[in-house]
């Protein structure tokens, strides 16, 4: 027995007890908690908190108003010091200091990096586009390989992230490309195959994958794949269009809000130096 | 690195089947100490397991007594032929029952005949392990967003999907799923951390004779 991170309860737990995993997914966690203290513990805990919210039901309370995708937290005046920061951060480390590796979101602890950079400063391009394309976060997110027992994973699936987690994109692309279609892994082999290609530097294969997982629907990799696209847009010197992947991530509330709402917040900022719209009028 | 995990992976798992070939033993030649012993091993396994699939804790309850009671007279007549495979032979007895509960499902269910010395399974499972983890899930809960706890409550309590959900909260049921996941998440990881700090709780696979 490995020691276990806990990938088996956090992707199959919550299913589980509310009946919607398959039988065969049932048995086969199963078949690992009752080996797994960590995942059994987890188990537990979920089953508690059932109990619990059961014994004390919680008040319904009135569907909150939506809120506004882009409503500003700031005053106007703060507004104008974040673009003028976020400009002069940029221009300034690219022209008086040494050539950053990575934009700053990328410190959260990528498993790799990319070999893909955002567009180099072309002769047409203004210092504001250019600022765009660095705000680019390309770092790989880094993938928790389950430890099912009984060959939880589909074979290739496993294959591709095991080569994944190593950093090596080649051998992801190569070993995902074989996961069956209709398998369960379909989708999350899609949108790691597509994060490969970014990594390689191949923005339209990258951002044709990221599509297909969005136009699939709701899955667990749809906010991740319009946050990437949202990256990719960026590193195309594209505001407007990482503006609305990166509106349509905060919209989902998840993981990624703060950050995607974060980067917005700079894209508009940077947008509105150059005299742009974005932002005014929903759009 | 991974050399150091597989050593001790194999060492884990041979000292996991010699636990479970020492326990089966005991259990077979009379050992009482050893039946409670089992008792406690197993209890958690089979009332997580059985909870989960029923969703319904009255006969949850029931079933695991029955699981229990099955498997210790089971290992009493020495009914398991391989005693190093003690896991797989009480997961299989707790499917058999669960499965049989369903195709049965309308009729009436037979009791099983209940030896006498049998070792109090309901003192263990009232135990203070349960209700530290009641008091753990009750401050989790409690730090929760009240839109979280809300979906939590509908998901886990009412069994409702996303969709319904959404509709009920007026949200989209993107958005619900993902405060689905991340609020699951974060009570879950806070009570089973904090339930692997008591020392009291036994969650390894064995204890040491």
């Amino acid at each position: 027995m490995t020691p276990c991170n806990r990938a088996p309860a956090i992707e199959n737990a919550a299913q589980y007890i509310e009946g919607t995993l398959s039988q065969s997914d049932s048995e086969r966690f199963e078949d690992h908690y009752w080996n797994c203290p960590a995942c059994l513990a987890y188990l537990q805990a979920l089953e508690a908190v059932g109990d619990e919210l059961a014994r004390k039901p919680v008040p319904q309370i009135a569907p909150a108003p939506r809120k506004r995708a882009f409503a500003w937290p700031a005053p106007a005046w703060a507004l104008g010091a974040v673009a003028a920061l976020a400009v002069l951060a940029v221009i300034g480390t690219r022209t008086l200091g040494p050539h950053p590796e990575k934009p700053s979101q990328a410190q959260s602890a990528p498993a790799v990096l990319p070999q893909g950079t955002p567009s180099t400063q072309t002769a047409g391009s203004s210092p504001v586009q250019h600022a765009a394309a660095q705000l680019a976060d390309l770092a790989l997110p880094v993938f928790a390989t389950p430890n099912l027992r009984g060959a939880g994973l589909e074979a290739h699936f496993e294959q591709g992230m095991t080569a994944y987690a190593r950093g090596d994109c080649q051998g992801a692309l190569a070993a995902l490309s074989k996961v069956p279609a209709h398998d369960k892994n379909e989708r999350k082999a899609e949108f790691y195959s597509a994060l490969c290609r970014l990594h390689e530097g191949d923005f339209s294969s990258a951002e044709a994958g990221l599509r297909k997982v969005v136009d699939a629907g709701e899955s667990l990799q749809l906010e991740s794949a319009l946050y990437y696209l949202a990256q990719i847009d960026l590193a195309r010197n594209d505001p407007a269009g990482a503006h609305r992947y990166l509106a349509r991530t905060i919209s989902l509330q998840g993981d990624l809000e703060k950050q995607a709402r974060l980067q917005d917040q700079k894209v508009l900022a940077l947008d509105k130096m150059s005299g742009g719209t974005l932002g005014k009028d929903g759009k | 690195m991974d050399g150091d995990h597989n050593e001790k992976g194999v060492s884990s798992a041979a000292q996991a089947a010699s636990e479970d070939t020492r326990l089966a033993l005991a259990i077979g030649s009379g050992d009482p100490e050893a039946e409670r012993e089992f008792v406690l091993r197993y209890l958690p396994r089979v009332r997580a397991m059985l909870r989960a699939r029923l969703r319904n804790s009255d006969l949850a309850a029931d079933l695991v007594q029955d699981v229990m009671i099955e498997s210790i007279c089971a290992l009493r007549r020495g009914q398991l032929r391989d005693a190093s495979k003690l896991t797989p032979f009480v997961l299989a007895i707790a499917r058999n029952i669960l499965y049989s509960h369903f195709s049965d499902a309308s009729r009436r269910p037979e009791s099983l005949e209940s030896p006498d010395d049998l070792p109090d399974l309901r003192s263990v499972s009232e135990d203070v392990e349960v209700e530290q983890r009641r008091i753990l899930a009750m401050n989790a809960i409690a730090q929760l967003d009240p839109n979280d706890k809300i979906i939590l409550h509908l998901t886990l309590v009412e069994g409702l999907k996303p969709g319904m959900i959404a509709e009920r909260l007026g949200l989209s049921s993107d958005v619900v799923r993902q405060r689905k996941v991340r609020a699951t998440r974060r009570v879950a990881e806070f009570v089973a951390d904090r339930s692997q700090n008591v020392p009291s709780l036994d969650l390894t696979a064995g204890r040491t004779p």
